[in-house]
């Protein structure tokens, strides 16, 4: 395939560094220095351009590319380049980096004519979220930017008599969601109706954020959720990671210490409580019992600070830490100074941008018992013979199809639903089956 | 160079400006008193129409519209006005238009208005729909009197600068800020892009919802539910209930009509103590939805049932009234003191004490932003209300931010800020009035006793009207000193303009640039 990477930075290091064995990549940046570096690491064609400048893109050679993605960290620049190659190479995929949420709505939306939009600070949410968002879950994946997540819990004794132990039809499965898989001993099984779940069984549900929370709380009812995060730094990543915790319904603290951005941070999030402190006054975590919190998330701007604060933090009895490295060595750096997860951002934007060089089709691809079964996120193509027809009338075996996303909006399907060319479609299968399923679709 | 837009950018050196510029004032108030002097045709008419005598009305709107004709020509070159010069218009205006609605009661003859202090208590309670009154019998006055009094209400009800921002073309100012110091409530609501749009389209509802009262209570009179209403009764008591006035042309105010009637009244006085926008936009949309969506509305709504409630209990239990008397006269008597309209249908002075002092602590709360009704406001409880919630939370939290939200958009701390200083500005006139009235009952041995006195400083404050002892729904203020008249009339002008224009008048840095 070939593909185009606009910007040499972080991210379309990563990119890059991920894809240059396979593809044919060529890498526009302003700054000679940074082509300079990446070609003498890897095999690709350099571009001494600008990103928005239309001529500078035809020069490049943009018309051929399959694979466009606008990686620079500057967000008009990325939209502008979108729009151009758009114009240029009309059968490409483009895809653009992004650092405000409100153009990933604006794409959800349809507004912006790009393939995908993809936001480090919503990547990187969504990558916390995964790590501490659903508790008693063994596993989770999330799908179409977070709209679907896929969680792989254990059932318990304590799990609610209103799920287990019921016919699957009459129990009081939370709206958005379906079991997509009930595992007992060495059995998996795709269940149907009159299944039961059973205490000492593991189950795959997949759902939506708020529906895989529910789960939780009907499967360990007792103290396991989540109620107390307290997130250190109120910026672009502490807002966005906020406001996904918030969605799920769990209880947010935030720290601020610019009293400005703490104030814009509470008028966004109405739910979360704001204290507008350093975070490192060890009077103040004393005063607010900052150690009573379930997890502590450091989102500064300072990798540094973020360290001494989650040491702080550790002392005082909190039991989970994440750090956020926006140097990519902060990560180890983090990890051996006994915080508990780190994510760099730029990372997880690239490992999200590389998974669209993979089939152009098949967008996600997740594992799950030891790679025996895969959940895959398809997009029909307009030949297909299941399009048109009701969920209901599948002849599908072995699979299960959790969640539509058309217009960029996941959906749920019931029986009596249509199925849609162009619809992205979730589905959970045996890696065995996964190629069979994916040419019928 | 271009040519800089005429009127709009003064050139430097010129002429000096003084620290509030009298001349642009002066200009101002000229015309806008000016505008209104066409307002006594009406009562001219309604003389005419019945027999009465009417050059009284020709010769007030003749001086008026004289003199503003004159100073407005003599200061014709003054500078547009700017945001300090729009308090003291404010002030003036609504001085002056107090002095020419006292005119026709001056010089029409009429006994129980013959002196200038009670002629400008009469107008001054009409303007600011206060709803007070010196008359110690109304029955007796002319139709056209009556009518002029009930027209003041309703031209002071929506704001008079709004009137004439809405129907005249052109007044040299900006307008935004005028209107605010004018329109009750913390903030102004815009219905439209344009001020003069949105002064409009209030006048629009307005006049509407009065023409709806007059249409209602006419079909009542005419088919004989009501003996006592007639036409002329219709318009009088539309044009003081919308305004959230008060002025009756009967002695025994809504008392003297029937249960349907009081019924109805009371539901345009629920209309008149509700945000004009909200309703203009329920009305515009066809969507009543707007009403229980916005946090004011529920408030307000919420506080009119559980005064209902509390007061039918009370009068039910004492054996004032009982059954549906007890309720309706609980209802209308809550409306009546909540909105500052200050009709009654009962007399509450003779009330048990308990039933008395709820009403005299209602008359603390006021209506809705953006309605007619005099008061503190149901908004500004409601953010008082969340401002303390808030101080006790940052007690135990002192670092929490906490933006404090209306109908769940954050409001602005400023605002915040000149919400807590108006209520206490409020508590502080209140205290003023109530200690100036009761040092004057001790010095002429009139019989106030404290609750009364309580009473008729914060019913003036409010712009309700009655009060309690001799002020109250059967009584009048006649028996009033002139010195606590006098109090009383700038009780009320200060308490329908917020306090903030004329307060600020009396801070010396008001006047200086330094």
């Amino acid at each position: 395939m070939k593909i185009f990477v606009i910007g040499a930075g972080q991210v379309g290091f990563t990119i890059v560094d991920a894809l240059h064995a396979h593809h044919e990549i060529t890498v526009l940046d302003t700054e000679p220095s940074r082509l300079r570096a990446i070609s003498e690491r890897y095999d690709v064609a350099t571009f001494e351009g600008d990103g928005t400048s239309q001529r500078d893109l035809a020069a490049a050679g943009i018309k051929t590319a399959d694979l466009v993605i606008a990686c620079t960290s500057r967000d008009e620049a990325n939209l502008v380049a979108g729009m151009f190659s758009r114009r240029e190479a009309k059968h490409a995929t483009t895809v653009i980096r992004t650092s405000n949420v409100e153009y990933v709505e604006l794409w959800h939306a349809g507004q912006l004519d790009v393939d995908f939009v993809v936001s480090s600070e919503l990547e990187t949410a969504h990558a916390i979220s995964r790590i501490i968002g659903v508790p008693a879950a063994r596993q989770t994946d999330v799908f179409a930017e977070g709209q679907v997540q896929i969680v792989e819990f254990d059932v318990t004794e304590g799990a609610s008599p209103a799920i287990a132990g019921l016919p699957l039809r009459r129990a009081e499965v939370p709206d958005d969601s379906k079991v997509a898989a009930i595992i007992r001993g060495d059995d998996l099984s795709f269940p149907g109706g009159d299944d039961e779940i059973h205490p000492g069984d593991r189950i795959v549900v997949i759902g939506s954020p708020q529906a895989a929370q529910a789960w939780s709380t009907l499967l360990a009812p007792k103290g396991a959720s989540v109620r107390d995060v307290v997130i250190f730094g109120g910026g672009r990543v502490g807002t966005a990671i906020a406001r996904v915790l918030l969605d799920q319904g769990i209880g947010v603290r935030v720290i601020e210490a610019s009293r400005e951005q703490a104030r814009r941070v509470a008028e966004s999030l109405p739910k979360a409580s704001v204290y507008n402190a350093t975070g490192i006054d060890p009077d103040f975590l004393e005063r607010e019992r900052i150690g009573q919190a379930q997890a502590a998330i450091f989102a500064m701007k300072d990798d540094a600070k973020n360290l001494y604060a989650a040491s702080l933090v550790e002392v005082h009895g909190v039991p989970f830490t994440v750090g956020i490295a926006h140097e990519p060595i902060s990560v180890e750096a983090f990890e051996h100074a006994g915080i508990d997860v780190s994510v760099n951002p730029r990372a997880v934007t690239a490992e999200e941008i590389i998974r669209f060089a993979h089939d152009p089709r098949t967008r996600q691809v997740s594992m799950l018992e030891g790679n025996q079964y895969e959940v895959l996120d398809v997009t029909t193509r307009p030949t297909s013979s299941y399009a048109g027809q009701r969920f209901r009338d599948m002849p599908i075996r072995g699979a299960l199809i959790g969640a539509l996303v058309r217009n960029g909006t996941a959906i749920f399907p019931h029986g009596d639903d249509v199925l849609e060319a162009g619809d992205r479609v979730i589905l959970f299968t045996r890696s065995a089956d996964a190629q069979r399923v994916v040419e019928a679709l | 160079m271009t040519d800089a837009p005429a009127g709009r950018i003064r050139p430097i050196g010129k002429r000096r400006r003084a620290a509030v510029d009298l001349r642009a004032t002066t200009h101002v108030v000229a015309t806008l008193v000016l505008y209104l002097s066409p307002s006594t045709l009406l009562p001219t008419a309604v003389a005419i129409g019945y027999g009465e005598r009417f050059w009284h009305f020709l010769a007030a709107g003749a001086i008026a519209a004289g003199l503003g004709w004159a100073v407005a020509r003599r200061t014709a070159d003054a500078d547009p006005i700017g945001t300090r010069e729009g308090y003291l218009v404010v002030a003036l205006t609504w001085l002056f238009v107090a002095f020419y609605g006292a005119i026709p009661y001056l010089l029409s003859g009429e006994g129980q208005l013959d002196r200038p202090v009670d002629a400008l208590f009469e107008s001054m309670s009409g303007f600011t729909t206060t709803g007070a009154s010196l008359l110690t019998d109304v029955e007796s006055l002319d139709r056209s009197l009556l009518i002029w009094r009930a027209e003041t209400q309703w031209l002071g009800g929506m704001g008079i600068i709004v009137l004439v921002l809405a129907v005249l073309p052109r007044l040299r100012v900006g307008g935004r800020q005028l209107l605010e110091s004018e329109l009750p409530g913390p903030e102004m609501e815009s219905l439209g892009a344009r001020i003069r749009q949105t002064a409009q389209r209030l006048w629009i509802v307005y006049v509407a919802i009065t023409l709806l009262e007059i249409a209602l209570l006419a079909i009542l009179g005419f088919t004989g539910i009501d003996e006592q209403m007639d036409i002329f009764r219709a318009v009088a008591h539309a044009f003081t209930t919308l305004p959230s006035g008060g002025f009756s042309t009967e002695a025994l105010s809504i008392e003297a009509f029937s249960a349907t009637t009081q019924w109805v009244i009371a539901f345009f006085i629920l209309v008149a103590g509700t945000n004009f926008a909200l309703t203009y936009r329920a009305l515009l949309r066809r969507d009543p939805r707007v009403f229980p969506r916005d946090e004011e509305f529920r408030l307000y709504v919420g506080i009119l049932l559980v005064a209902s409630v509390v007061l039918t209990v009370e009068l039910w239990a004492e054996g004032v009234f009982a059954g549906e008397a007890a309720v309706r006269n609980a209802v209308f008597q809550t409306l009546t003191i909540v909105t500052s309209t200050g009709y009654s249908t009962t007399n509450w002075d003779a009330w048990p004490v308990l039933a008395v002092i709820t009403l005299v602590g209602l008359m603390f709360i006021g209506g809705s932003a953006g309605s007619t009704s005099g008061g503190v406001k149901v908004v500004r409880h409601l953010l008082m209300g969340k401002i303390l919630r808030r101080e006790l939370r940052q007690t135990v939290h002192p670092e929490l931010v906490s933006p404090i939200r209306f109908n769940s958009a954050p409001v602005d701390e400023r605002t915040l800020r000149a919400v807590g200083s108006f209520v206490l500005m409020y508590i502080g006139v209140f205290i003023v009035g109530a200690l100036l009235i009761a040092f004057d009952a001790a010095r002429v041995n009139m019989d106030l006793s404290a609750i009364d006195i309580v009473a008729v400083a914060a019913s003036a404050a409010g712009n309700i009207g009655p009060a309690l002892g001799p002020a109250g729904p059967y009584g009048n203020f006649e028996s009033f000193s002139d010195f606590s008249t006098v109090v009383l009339i700038l009780l009320m002008w200060i308490g329908r303009l917020e306090l903030l224009p004329v307060l600020v008048l009396l801070t010396r840095s008001y006047w200086r640039t330094w």
